[in-house]
Order: structure tokens, then sequence, then C-alpha cells
């Protein structure tokens, strides 16, 4: 228990690091494509977590991250609203016999159309909460719109990737 | 009975987000005239530190680059050096020309984190007010203009450059003397836009665009860019696209620039217009 709690503080801290001072860096189609991928470790948190500690945790990630970049709030907000889809779109798509509680949601252990289906709708809510929040307004919409698909897809697959790298083919942790 | 405690499972969570998520907005709401959470956190110690370790292993790995940058402006400055000119006229041999008083000061500093894809970037710098870098002072870098310091702690300065929607600064073409403003609308770092220059006066590809020297942020004649192209179709004034001079994703080493003047500048223009306000009234 202890040792879940701690790997997944970790994972979260070094996730907010890399994307503060690598990916923020990358400058993909000047800005076209921008990834948020320290949301990789909300949508990691296993089944087990209390729903309600979901939404608390989510809330002071996003602070967390709002220190290192953007107006403070910003992707607090953004965070707190992925933490609620999250225990929605957990319970849309439960199996019929419920979760094992000590899975994790890996593409090992639940299969990849369930993770691409989870985490491509979870990504896309937090990356359009962000982007609405960020920009506010309506000129560009076109750009905007293309500039949200593109960056929920580059985030996708970039955490996709991430998942390989951390889980062997059983799902547990390496 | 079950399908109420089930609602209401729900509805409690529902409530925790909008909780959580009231005070998420009343702090991005309240914070976002920028002097409060944007300087606090720039400034603040820790992020500050992991900040300024990137930017030092940053800078170390293009050393040679900036090493190239900073030779070519010291041949530059070398080369307009008083000794470097021959004197023509010897009556006039002294350097201590009450004609002139010195009205700009500059001072050295690094540029510790900059933001280059968002709507509203910020640079910022390590000097602060211990080294006599306040707000509303302009910013360059290489000769080209790069922003406006907006806050300042002890050690870190918080700038806004011209990548930020919020930006404005007063500039002209070289050639022809018009001025017009410089704003930049999101998207390429790289692109600006300058407006407001009417249509009679020709613009074309190439042109250079530089300060006006009318705000007190900057000297006349820093280099801001060269206009890309112009697009006519709106109707009376030019929409003209500026590549800046500066490349925000590779600042290093940039030049504060303070006016000595501006005190005086600002005040007198205020009194006028306070004369004016009281006589309009009367």
């Amino acid at each position: 228990m202890l040792q879940t709690v701690s790997v997944n503080i970790i994972r979260i801290l070094f996730l907010i690091l890399l994307q503060a001072l690598v990916v923020s860096r990358v400058q993909l189609f000047d800005g076209l494509i921008f990834p948020w991928i320290y949301i990789f470790g909300i949508l990691m948190l296993p089944f087990e977590t209390p729903r309600w500690l979901l939404i608390v945790f989510s809330f002071f990630i996003g602070l967390t991250m709002d220190y290192f970049s953007g107006p403070i709030g910003l992707h607090t907000s953004a965070c707190v609203f992925l933490g609620f889809m999250q225990t929605v779109v957990q319970q849309l798509l439960a199996p019929r016999e419920g979760y094992d509680l000590t899975q994790r949601p890996t593409v090992q252990r639940m299969g990849l159309a369930w993770y691409v289906t989870y985490a491509g709708v979870l990504t896309l809510a937090h990356h359009s909460w962000f982007f609405f929040m960020e920009v506010f307004r309506f000129s560009d919409f076109f750009y905007q719109i293309f500039h949200l698909l593109l960056s929920s897809l580059a985030t996708l697959i970039l955490m996709t990737i991430g998942q390989y790298l951390i889980y062997n083919s059983k799902g547990a942790q390496v | 009975m079950k399908n109420i405690l089930a609602l209401l499972r729900r509805f409690y969570l529902f409530l925790l987000f909008l909780a959580l998520e009231a005070v998420a907005l009343t702090i991005l709401f309240r914070n976002n005239r920028f002097h409060g959470a944007e300087f606090m956190r720039h400034s603040s110690d820790w992020v500050g530190g992991i900040y300024t370790q990137r930017a030092q292993l940053s800078e170390y790995l293009r050393l040679g680059e900036i090493n190239d940058q900073l030779s070519l402006e010291n041949a530059l400055l070398r080369s307009v050096a008083q000794e470097n000119y021959w004197n023509l006229r010897t009556e006039a041999a002294t350097l201590q020309d009450s004609n002139s008083v010195q009205r700009y000061v500059y001072r050295t500093a690094k540029v510790v984190n900059a933001s280059v894809n968002r709507e509203k970037n910020y640079v910022v710098i390590d000097r602060g007010s211990l080294g006599d870098v306040r707000a509303d002072m302009g910013v360059i870098a290489s000769g080209n203009i790069v922003g406006v310091v907006r806050s300042a702690s002890e050690h870190f300065a918080v700038v806004m450059p011209v990548i930020h929607s919020d930006f404005k600064a007063s500039v002209r073409l070289r050639k022809s003397g018009a001025f017009g403003s410089l704003v930049w609308r999101g998207g390429n770092a790289q692109l600006a836009d300058v407006i407001d220059i009417p249509k009679n006066i020709p613009v074309a590809p190439g042109d250079s665009i530089v300060t006006s020297g009318y705000s007190t942020y900057f000297p006349a004649n820093i280099q801001v860019g060269i206009v890309e192209w112009v697009d006519d179709s709106d109707n009376d004034y030019h929409l003209i696209k500026v590549r800046m001079g500066t490349d925000f994703r590779k600042l290093d080493h940039v030049l504060v620039v303070s006016d000595i003047f501006k005190l005086e500048q600002d005040s007198l223009l205020n009194k006028v217009e306070e004369q004016d306000a009281a006589n309009s009234k009367r």
C-alpha cells in the first residue's frame, strides 16, 4: 500500500519535471503540437484509488504543474476536470465482472482497444479544457481545433509508448 | 434505497469536483492580472533554482555559438569606439562634451527560463531589484528587442517578450520613418505584426523595422526585424508581418536598458495631460 502510494508520487514528480524541463521545450511545427504528458501520472493511478482521492490528488498534481508553467490555476482546473472525468470514464468502461482492484489501467492488463479508448477520451477531455481555458477566444477557431487534436494525439502516442517502457508483458511494474 | 444511495454517491463526487474546480478557477482568474502568481512562481526559490540549473546546462552545450555571438558584438562595439576615429578638427578633441549626457544605461543579465509556445509567453532573467533591474525597463539581445520587464524580485525579473499577446511597442520603418505599433497574435514565435501604418506609405519585404524611441522602454533605432510580407486586403492600414531578429528559442545573454530620463519624461507628460483634462472639464 505504502509502496504503491510512494511509487505513484515519485512517478508523477518525475513526469512533471520531464514535462517542464524537456517536453515543454520541444517545439514541433511552431507550437502546433504541444503534448502535456504529465497527465500520464493521473491516468496510471491504480483502480483501487478511492474516487474522491483521485480528484483531490489531481488537484495537487495540477497545482504542482502550475508552479512550473502557466498562470496558477490553469493546470489545476484542467486536472480536476480530468480527475472527475476519469471516475466517470472508468465506470462507463468497466468490464461486466468489475475491475480487479489490484490491476492498473495498462495495455497489458486491459487490452490495447480498452486503453486507447480510456486514455484517448481522458486526454482529449483534459486538453480541451486546458486549451479553451488558456486561449479563451474563438478567432483562429480551426487552427485551435487542429492544435488540440494533434496535441492530444501526440500525448496519447507518447503515453502508449511510455506504457511499454514501464510495464513488462504481464503488466507488472518493472 | 440502493438507487438513492448510488445517486448520492455520484452526486457527492460531482460536488467535490465543483468545489475544487471553483477553487482552481478562483485562483486562476484572481491572479490573471499577472502580478501575483506569475511573479511569485518564477521567483520562488526552488522552481527558480531548478530552471537555473537547466539554463546552465543548455548554455554550456551552446557555448561555442554564444562565444561567436559575443565576439561579433565585441567587434562591432570596438569599431564604434572613440579611439578608432581620426579627429579632423583638433580644437574639438575633448570627450567631455557638455552638449550630450548619457541617457541609457545597459546591464547584462542571463535568461533562466523562457516559454515560446504559449499565448502569453514570459522570459525570466537572473537580475532583480538587487541588480537595479525594475519594472518597465526594456530588454534587448544582440541589438534586437526582446521585451519589457514586468516585475522584479530581489534576484529575478520577469520579462514580457514581444511574443506575449498583450505586448505593444511603438516602432517605425527605418526607410520612411513612418511609425506604427508592434503586436503579436500567437502562432509562430518568429513572426510579429506591425499595424497602424497607413497605406499611402510604401512598404516592401526586406525593409527594416526599428524602435521609434517614443516610449521610454527602448532607445530609438534598436532593430526589431525585417518585413516578411505585407497584406493590403484590409481597408486603410497595412498589415505587415515582421520576421524578428531575436530568436526567442535561443535566448541566453540579454541586456536590460534603463532610461535615466524616464521619470522626467513620464512626469512631464502626466502633468500636461492632467492640465488638459482639467481644462476640458472647465
